[in-house]
Order: structure tokens, then sequence, then C-alpha cells
């Protein structure tokens, strides 16, 4: 069942048209990976899903749960379930970690009608996701992503994502920056979220990720455009032939 | 009283206005800088002509008996209670700066012979409330502050107003930081509704090795300008903050100059504005390296976010350098929220509106935070917010 949907979408950054009648379906519980050359589009695909500033969409649609998300800004889009891992997290001084993410939470249960949770009853949610994540207790209580290692900003990420339970989880480029053992936690982090119920879209440049995540499907970007769909056995292929090996499906 | 009838006018005509028949130097310097005006550098974005021309009515500053309270309080410029231990008094000021760049220190004195003394003998943590009861009212007084060498002294400073309209301060501080001694200052000012205008003439004089902390939190609309000069000795530093907070068509801030005269003397200035409706943010900030003053550190920062395209930050942070033998920096920024950071938020389903506010008093805190007294920290950040969400409702 195709719980996202994208239809010839286009779109353009500044004056550059970057995604040139992009199609993808999303198959609900699975992994999908976009993977393809620098320049491709993929950040820029991830930007628009989440309804990015930066992005003018020029063509196209993407529907999520059967409705056109186009219209919706950035937090609806978050509050209906979608959710993205930064590439490049932003650091925000003087914003409490646990506040920020109290705060994002309790919008969250607002929206599905839920009581929000209090400052005590936050933090008792809170620990077990931090002892999963391999982080320290104090780096809830600093300013968020600030001064943090690029390990410790994916793995706020995650614990972002554990927090709030999207049903559409992109991760953009989640292993740049990563050693091994901060890959494997952020892996664990991912694949704990994996229930067959919630999509993951793998946005990477390398195949590296996907030794800890597996895909169920690839899909391969080019030009701004998904030129081939294939499954998990695609990967060693590019492993040795490289994008341009590639045939357009 | 109308202020304005003073300008222009020669000491000999400022003496016979005044009716003062002696104090014959601080006249000249008065009449020698003259009333301030749009001209005055300082000023310049103040429109404070229009606050002095004004027919005020005066009041009669008789001294009260003090009454022993938690607090010093000084109501409409006289002392009603005083914690104690603490010499509390009025007498002659005698330590005038007569090298004062502001025309309005030197009138503040005129019109306030006798000043309020504030003696603080060993540690202490001090509370200063200012009220104002008076309408219509020109309220002026000064208070001279000294402490002891090697102590150490908090002081904060808060502002209160009864149901008043239109009144006028003139206020200020000659302040005497011991040598070997700290001194924090943390001043809390709200201001609202036209209650009163104010412009406040300060001096602070930092002894040899001696520190002083500045923790300045304006907060509101309204009209008020603090003006501040700062002198250093050997080894001493100054550690000034200043935070705005304006809405409306306020227009507030600070015009300041501090002054490097002693050897390995260090500085650090920094001023955080948020400047919403139609206000108007004034950091006006010199810092002066004299001749004397090697192996200063110097260090200026100003950074402004503007949250309505009709506000207006006028931000000057200057650095005056006579040596070559320095550490000194300065800059200043004025911009929007960052984008980036607002997406970040609304990606995690905080609406546009929640996450401007989270930025702003983010923004905020970064100053705020660097009060230590977890209480006082508190009511600074309450006393902000109460303001910032008023006047960001939805």
């Amino acid at each position: 069942m195709s719980i996202m949907k994208i239809e010839n979408l286009e779109a353009k950054i500044g004056d550059k048209n970057i995604l040139k009648g992009l199609n993808l379906e999303l198959e609900a519980g699975k992994v999908h990976a976009i993977m393809g050359p620098n320049g491709a589009g993929k950040s820029t695909l991830s930007k628009t899903i989440v309804g990015h500033y930066d992005v003018e969409v020029t063509g196209g649609d993407i529907t999520f749960k059967g409705k056109s998300i186009l219209e919706m800004d950035p937090e609806e889009r978050a509050l209906e379930g979608i959710f993205l891992s930064f590439q490049h997290p932003v650091e925000i001084p003087g914003v409490n970690n646990a506040y920020f993410l109290r705060t994002a939470l309790n919008a969250k249960r607002k929206h599905q009608g839920k009581e929000e949770l209090n400052a005590a009853e936050f933090l008792r949610e809170m620990k077990s996701h931090l002892a999963d994540l391999g982080m320290k207790s104090d780096m809830i209580s600093r300013s968020l992503n600030e001064g943090f290692s690029g390990g410790e900003k994916k793995r706020n990420e995650i614990l972002q994502m554990l927090i709030l339970e999207p049903e559409v989880i992109i991760l953009d480029e989640i292993d740049s920056g990563l050693d091994i053992d901060a890959l494997r936690q952020v892996s664990e982090g991912i694949n704990k979220m994996k229930d067959g119920k919630r999509t993951f879209l793998v946005i990477t440049h390398y195949s590296r990720i996907l030794d800890y995540i597996e895909p169920d499907y690839i899909h391969v970007l080019k030009d701004g455009k998904v030129i081939k769909t294939a499954g998990a056995e695609l990967v060693p292929y590019l492993e040795e032939h490289g994008y341009d090996g590639i045939k357009e499906d | 009283m109308n202020l304005i009838t003073l300008k222009n006018k020669n000491a000999e005509e400022v003496a016979t206005l005044l009716g003062i028949k002696e104090r014959n130097s601080l006249v000249e310097k008065f009449a020698a800088l003259g009333l301030p005006h749009k001209m005055t550098e300082e000023y310049h974005y103040f429109d404070v002509e229009k606050l002095l021309d004004v027919d005020y009515k005066t009041l009669n500053y008789v001294p009260k008996s003090i009454e022993e309270g938690d607090k010093i309080e000084i109501v409409d410029g006289v002392v009603t209670t005083a914690p104690k231990g603490l010499r509390v008094y009025t007498d002659v000021c005698e330590n005038i700066d007569m090298e004062h760049f502001d025309g309005l220190y030197y009138l503040g004195h005129l019109l306030s012979p006798r000043v309020i003394k504030i003696e603080v003998d060993g540690d202490a943590h001090v509370e200063i409330l200012h009220k104002y009861t008076q309408s219509d009212a020109l309220i002026n007084y000064r208070v001279e502050i000294s402490n002891q060498a090697n102590r150490h002294v908090t002081m904060y400073e808060n502002f209160e107003t009864a149901d008043i309209k239109n009144t006028l301060v003139l206020y200020g501080y000659d302040m005497h930081i011991a040598q070997d001694s700290t001194l924090r200052m943390v001043r809390l000012q709200t201001m609202s509704g036209n209650a009163y205008s104010m412009v406040s003439s300060h001096k602070i004089t930092v002894a040899k090795n001696a520190s002083v902390v500045l923790k300045n939190f304006d907060f509101g609309g309204d009209q008020a300008l603090q003006v501040l000069k700062v002198e250093l000795g050997e080894y001493a530093h100054v550690d000034a903050g200043h935070l705005l907070y304006l809405n409306d068509d306020s227009k507030r801030g600070t015009a300041s100059q501090i002054i490097h005269r002693g050897e390995h003397s260090t500085s650090k200035q920094v001023a955080k504005n948020i400047l919403d409706g139609q206000a108007r943010g004034i950091f006006d900030a010199l810092i002066r390296v004299e001749h004397t003053a090697k192996f200063t550190k110097a260090e200026q920062n100003a950074n402004s976010i503007l949250l309505h395209e009709k506000a207006y930050m006028a931000s000057k942070p200057q650095l005056e350098i006579y040596i070559d033998e320095l550490e000194a920096s300065h800059g200043a920024t004025t911009g929007q929220l960052d984008e980036k950071q607002l997406f970040y938020l609304q990606s995690r389903g905080i609406s546009y509106i929640e996450a401007r506010k989270i930025l702003v008093v983010a923004f905020a805190n970064t100053l705020i935070e660097t009060v230590k007294d977890t209480r006082h920290q508190e009511r600074i950040k309450d006393a902000f917010e109460q303001v910032f969400y008023a006047s960001n409702k939805g």
C-alpha cells in the first residue's frame, strides 16, 4: 500500500530547476533508499517533501495518505507524520534541548487530541531513549545542538524521531560525519523504529549506511528524475559500475 | 519648569534661570556642553528636545526619616526606606566628574545639589527600588554609590510607577568602585503607557584591580536613554551587558563611553537588541584606550533582531585607540530571525508563531542567563516574557 506518492514533481531553488518531473511511490512500512550522484536533486527532494522555504514547486504533486501536502505549512506536514533528519542540523543557542523536545512532542500530542506532558512525565519518557542512543543525560539540558559534535547532532536527530514517532522518516545523508561506532548506534535507533508500519526514505551518496539499514527498494536519482527502481541487489552493482552504468527504466 | 529655556544660554544666564549663585564650575561645564539636542552625538537618535520642551511641575525634595525595610526605596527622588546596616543619607556630592561628555549630567547635579549617598560596607546584596507617583512632573535626583576595598557587592535596581502620565525623570548615579573590589549592578526597567520618560546620566570610576559588572534589561515602550561613562584604572575591569526589547513606537537605549586609563585594564560590552513595532533602539558605544592604558583588552559587540519592517536599530560600536600594545575588537549585526532556525523548529511541528517566540526568547536568554542569581534571573525572564508575549499574542 502506498503512503506517499510523488507525481511529475518539478521544483527549483532560486533560478535553478532541480527536480524535473520526478515520480516516486513510497510503500508503507518499507525502507526506500534514494541514491544518486552529487547534484542529482536528492536533498532538494527531501526539502520539497517537508516544505522548505528555499524550494519553489513549479509542477506536479505530492500526496501523503491520499492528501496533497503542497499547500501545507512545514509544521502541518510534521504534525501529519513526516519527519526529516537533517544532514546539517542547525545550532540554536539559548533554546534548551529538553524544552524544545517537549514543545515539539506536546505540539504533536495536542494535534492528536492527547494531553500534554509536564516536565517530569517528559523526562521519564526520555530516559530510555537516551540510554539506547548512548547519549549523555546532560545533552538534553544543553542548548539545542550548540557545540554538539557531528555524531551528537545526528543522535539528537534520531532522539527526536524516537520521541515524535513519525510515519514517514526521511534520513538525509544520516551517515555523513559519523564514525563507525556512532553509525552503529544511530542505525540501531533507526532499526528500532522499523515496525513494518513506518516508512523510511534513506537519502545517501554512499552505500555504507545500507549495510546497517537494509533497504527494500533502491531508487536511483539522476538529473532531477528517478531513473531506476530495483531491490537491494542494485547496491553491489552500483558499487562496481557507478551511476553512469545505470540504464534508465 | 520648562528645561528648553536653558537652550543656547551662557553660564550667567543659566545661573540666573536656575537661581544658582554658587557652583560656578558646574554651571560653566553645563553651559559649555549645552542642553542636548538632535545634533548632539549621543542624543542623535533620541528625541530629547521633545521631552525637555514641556512645562513640568517641580517637586520639593525634602529628606524624610528613613524607615527600616528590606530594600532601598526611593519615592519621587526621596529615600523612604533602607535596610539596616547600610549608610543611606543625603549630602553634597563631592566627586563630580568635571570631564563628563553629557550636558544633562551637569544639569542633574545643578538641579540636585544634594545627592542620595549609599555607602556599602562589607560584602552585601542591595536592592534599590525607584518609585514614581507624580504625573506631569520633573523628577530629578542623583545617587552616589561607594563600596569598600576588597569587598563584593551586588545591587539590583528596579523601577515602579503609580498610575501616572507624562513625567520626566532625570536621574543618575556617580559610582566609585574601590580598589580590589567587585560591584555587580543588575538593572531591570519595564516601561509602558507613557507614564514617564527618563534620561539617566551616570559616571562610574573603577579603581585599580577592581571590577564592575553592569547588566541592563530594558523592556517595553516609552522613551529612555541611559548615558554612561566608565573610567578604568590599572587592572580594572568592566563587563557591561545591555538587553533591549522594545515595542510600539518606543525610543530607548544606551549611549556610553568606556575609557581605559590604566594599564592592563579590560572591558567587555555586549548589546542584544530586539526591536518590534515601530520602535527605535539606540546603542551608541565608544571604547577609548588612552596613551596610559598599555596592554588593554577591549571587546565590544552588538547584535540586533528586527521583528517588524518599521523597527529601527541605531547601532554604533566605536573604538578610539591611542596605543599599539592592546587587543581590541568590535562588531555589530542587525537582521531578522534566522530562517534556518525557524524552519528547523517548524519541521518538528512547532508553529511559525511559536517558533518565532522561542527564537526571540532564546536570543534574550543568552544575556539574561549571565545573571548569576537564579531568583533574579527568573524575575528578569518573567518580565521579558510578559512584555514580549503581550506584544506577540496568537
